[in-house]
């Protein structure tokens, strides 16, 4: 029996279209409809216009774009023989506001997807003011995101070299009363405890708030089964607080870019990506895995990728970031140069990547570059590792995990535990 | 209303008498007493109208700025004309007036580039030539944004241009020249356009 | 249940990033301010109806919203054109918003095929077929994205009946009756023309040579400021002129001149009023304005 389902609202859309045998999923097909262009856009453009351009891939992740687009030129940069080097002041305020971007999306999907999608499947009612933490939380911390980078969404303030903002004490300041006020709204609302009794608590069962709500309802749906794909998990981005790397049964840190492969789908607008052929999951879960954070570890060990264990992931990635966000802001030393490049070569050629983790995994942006202006530019997008239908091989890492579902509301539960968003997969 | 128009025709006066000297005698040698001799003025009261001769070499340098940029001006406001018409008729309003008026170009090339102590301070730069400066600039501008001329420094563009029509200039002032120099506009605007044209 | 006299809402999204809902997210507001309005469906917010709903149904709708930019054929939702559906609800509607530079005039993802994409009402700045049938009630918000504030504002001012003076391009005069460089911290440098040397500075201007658009570009940015505490030229990033029917121009991060000269003028200054001021002003070197403003001490 097949049957289609509608994904909308905050995710933009997809459509997933069903098999089920035995009143249990056995293969889903994922598609987006519709691509946008973005990379023929760019086509021919000065290659700085990428850094404007690329953040309107995604009105969620667009921060994420622009670091992989600067990261990409710089790196064309390097290896076209011109020095490029980063002050840790500049590392340092990139690092703050792509960590602000990932939190704040991760408070909206939390708030706004998976908690409502939750009671959805439990039949209860959701309680209104969840829209309102996802307003105040998200929009408190991509506000000081944009005492940096200017603006959110689409700010383009990481230039080749550096960044283009040069802040002073006072907005250090104001940056760090905001990221304090969210730690406060984490510690009463999100984990009913101090970040302090958060690290010491051993157990999920001790966590409050509403962390604990989750929790109590994926219990009862037996979230620690459900979900699981191939326990294979990849970073690829390279981050103070990341570990890049690749888990297949063993770890290997040995990573070659040769590996990873595009591969368009037919039904689908979006491309599926492997690394040796193979699919692999991206994201918060793959992230700490890799970074080997032991209270992630102790549940994967327990309940292997669940979707038990990936939303916890994502919960707990977002604990560790705002507690890293303020040491970049204690650190940071107003004197050095906010930018060392002082001059973009007027006519280059070069071919860069460019490589981040967004909040929903690694994020590749590609160019070649003619004569300063872009021949070709290619964008992979953490959904097209994790919502991808699959290879003729295997099925996507979502798909996988969708298998054995007893209903579609259960499956597009596991489906979002991945963080949809359409906009990004089609790019 | 009068007093000030009078005062200001007065000050002309001065300016034109001052502009002859300075590019006969040359700026030391000239004095504000020369000046004053010249036309039938006390020495005291051309002070009354500046202060001191430094002002009285910028205040020239601001008169004959207007008087060319203002011809100009008049070209720039013809939007019938091509661009190579445009710079024939430059061409031609700046050796009409290198050969009725010699003194303002002598001035310009005698005193105004070769004495750069005198203008500073509110003079500085090419503060003082404003007037002509940015009906130049406006030339090249809408040259090149009607597609005529080829986008570059401005500099680059000015020197070739105005480089160009002041050593003609010198070198007629210096009676070097075979020809009488409005023979030469023709020639001399036609290598203009080629050297900027898009 | 009591039947609503709220007025009724719809957003409907075209080929976008979903850049202005988010946007419109991020207002302090937003909860309270959509409370006030029944939502019929949003993107983000609870809504009775589904987008199936949506397409399907002829449902009632005071506030058309749109986002995103259009094509005729060959953006469906739900195996519907969403052009037709956003037409048939806009023909109902007392008031269509077109939010963001796409929906406006095409924006970002016009320029992957000009021919068949563009804006709502307008394509750049020429206006289109639906212009004709809804211009009596159209009012544009570009901005890439649309400032929170625009957003919550003109809806607020609907609801309490205010008079909304619009522009040549039906952009509520309000907001973009200012241009983004009033209220920039660095209009002092370009009031004495002196340029940013290099990127990452707190000193000069970025119209000379860093594309800087802000002179000539509609919106009140640098006087509300984004997120409530920032603005593009308050980082050091040019204004890229996002609220105009010609964005994104090529060339982003550079100036274009003409023989050195910038080739757009600041919003109704004639080119030789402006190249009289900038010849006198970069005629004096102000030492203050070349130096940093801060000197920490090492």
């Amino acid at each position: 029996m097949k049957v289609k389902y509608l994904i909308e609202k905050i995710e933009g859309e997809a459509e997933l279209e069903f098999d089920f045998k035995n009143g249990l999923v056995d293969n889903v097909n994922i598609s987006f409809p519709f691509y946008r262009g973005i990379e023929e856009i760019l086509k021919d453009r000065d290659v700085m216009d990428a850094l404007v351009i690329t953040p309107r891939v995604c009105g969620i992740c667009n921060h994420a774009h622009l670091i992989a687009s600067v990261r990409a030129i710089e790196n064309g940069l390097s290896k076209a023989g011109i020095n490029i080097y980063l002050t840790q002041k500049a590392i340092s305020l990139r690092e703050f506001t792509l960590s602000c971007e990932i939190v704040h999306s991760h408070f909206k999907w939390f708030y706004l997807v998976a908690l409502p999608q939750l009671l959805n499947l439990d039949g209860i009612k959701k309680p209104d003011n969840y829209i309102l933490k996802a307003s105040w939380a998200s929009t408190n911390i991509v506000k000081a995101l944009a005492i940096f980078s200017g603006q959110w969404p689409h700010a383009s303030y990481a230039v080749p070299g550096g960044v283009s903002c040069d802040p002073t004490y006072e907005d250090i300041i104001q940056a760090e009363a905001l990221v304090d006020e969210v730690t406060r709204f984490v510690e009463n609302e999100l984990i009913g405890m101090s970040i302090d009794e958060y690290h010491k608590a051993k157990e999920i069962s001790n966590i409050k708030g509403d962390m604990a709500t989750i929790f109590g309802m994926m219990a009862k749906q037996n979230m620690k089964e459900k979900g699981k794909s191939y326990d294979r998990f990849v970073v690829l981005g390279e981050h103070p607080i990341f570990q890049s790397g690749l888990y297949n049964k063993k770890y290997s840190n040995d990573i070659s870019f040769a590996h990873i492969k595009e591969q368009t789908q037919h039904n689908s607008k979006a491309k599926s990506v492997t690394y040796k052929d193979m699919c692999y999951e991206v994201g918060p879960l793959a992230r700490a895995i890799l970074v080997k954070n032991d209270f992630i570890l102790n549940l994967h060990d327990k309940y292997k990728d669940s979707a038990l264990t990936r939303v916890y992931a994502r919960l707990d990635e977002t604990i560790r970031l705002l507690v890293y966000m303020k040491s970049l802001l204690a650190n940071l030393n107003v004197k050095e140069l906010s930018c060392t490049l002082a001059k973009m070569p007027k006519a280059f050629e070069a071919s860069g990547v460019g490589i981040v983790e967004a909040a929903r995994g690694s994020l590749i942006h590609q160019s070649i570059i003619k004569d300063g202006k872009i021949q070709k530019y290619n964008i992979i997008t953490p959904t097209q590792w994790n919502l991808s239908s699959g290879t003729q091989k295997e099925a996507g890492v979502a798909v996988q995990a969708m298998k054995g579902s007893v209903s579609i509301k259960e499956a597009t539960f596991v489906f979002r535990t991945f963080d949809v968003c359409s906009v990004c997969t089609t790019q | 209303m009068k007093a000030e128009t009078k005062r200001g025709k007065k000050k002309e006066s001065i300016i034109k008498a001052a502009l002859t000297l300075f590019s006969l005698n040359g700026f030391h040698k000239t004095t504000i007493p020369d000046i004053a001799r010249r036309i039938g003025m006390s020495t005291g009261n051309i002070y009354n109208y500046f202060a001191s001769k430094d002002i009285l070499a910028q205040e020239i340098i601001k008169y004959t700025s207007e008087v060319l940029g203002t011809e100009i001006r008049k070209i720039n406001q013809q939007e019938t004309l091509s661009t190579h018409e445009k710079i024939h008729k430059i061409v031609e309003v700046y050796f009409t007036m290198a050969t009725k008026k010699p003194e303002m170009i002598e001035y310009f090339l005698r005193v105004y580039l070769s004495h750069r102590e005198v203008f500073v301070g509110e003079c500085d730069k090419m503060i003082c030539v404003a007037g002509f400066i940015t009906e130049i600039m406006i030339f090249f501008a809408d040259g090149v944004e009607c597609g005529d001329l080829r986008d570059q420094d401005f500099f680059s563009a000015f020197g070739l241009f105005m480089g160009y029509l002041g050593g003609m200039a010198f070198l007629n002032g210096e009676a070097i020249l075979p020809r009488a120099l409005e023979d030469y506009i023709d020639d001399i605007a036609y290598n203009i356009y080629n050297a900027l044209k898009a | 249940m009591a039947k609503s006299t709220k007025l009724k809402i719809l957003w409907l999204q075209s080929i976008t990033c979903n850049g202005n809902t988010h946007s419109f997210f991020s207002h302090p507001d937003f909860v309270t301010l959509m409370q006030k309005f029944e939502v019929i469906y949003h993107p983000l917010l609870d809504s009775v109806y589904s987008l199936e709903n949506v397409i399907n149904k002829k449902l009632a709708c005071d506030i058309l919203v749109v986002e995103g930019a259009f094509r005729e054929t060959g953006m469906q939702k739900a195996n519907q054109e969403i052009y037709a559906i956003a037409k048939s609800y806009a023909k109902k509607a007392k008031h269509v918003i077109t939010v963001g530079n796409c929906s406006t005039f095409g924006g970002v993802f016009r320029l992957y095929d000009t021919e068949s994409i563009g804006g709502f009402c307008f394509n750049d700045e020429t206006p289109n077929e639906a212009y004709k049938l809804f211009k009596k009630k159209l009012i544009s918000l570009p901005g890439c994205p649309a400032h929170p504030r625009w957003i919550g504002n003109l809806l607020s001012m609907i609801l309490s009946q205010r008079q909304i003076l619009l522009d040549n391009f039906h952009r509520p005069l309000e907001v973009y009756g200012y241009n983004a460089h009033a209220g920039c911290p660095r209009s002092e440098y370009f009031e004495w023309k002196v340029d940013s040397k290099n990127y990452g500075h707190k000193e000069g201007c970025l119209f000379y040579e860093y594309g800087c658009q802000a002179p000539y570009t509609h919106a009140n940015c640098n006087k509300i400021l984004w997120n409530e505490v920032s603005s593009k030229t308050r980082v050091g990033t040019p204004c890229f002129g996002c609220t105009e029917p010609y964005f994104p121009k090529k060339d982003l991060w550079h100036t274009n001149t003409l023989m050195g000269i910038p080739a757009s003028m600041p919003m109704g200054v004639p080119r030789r009023a402006y190249l009289t001021i900038t010849g006198i002003a970069k005629s004096f070197s102000i030492k203050r304005l070349n130096e940093p403003i801060i000197k920490y001490k090492k």
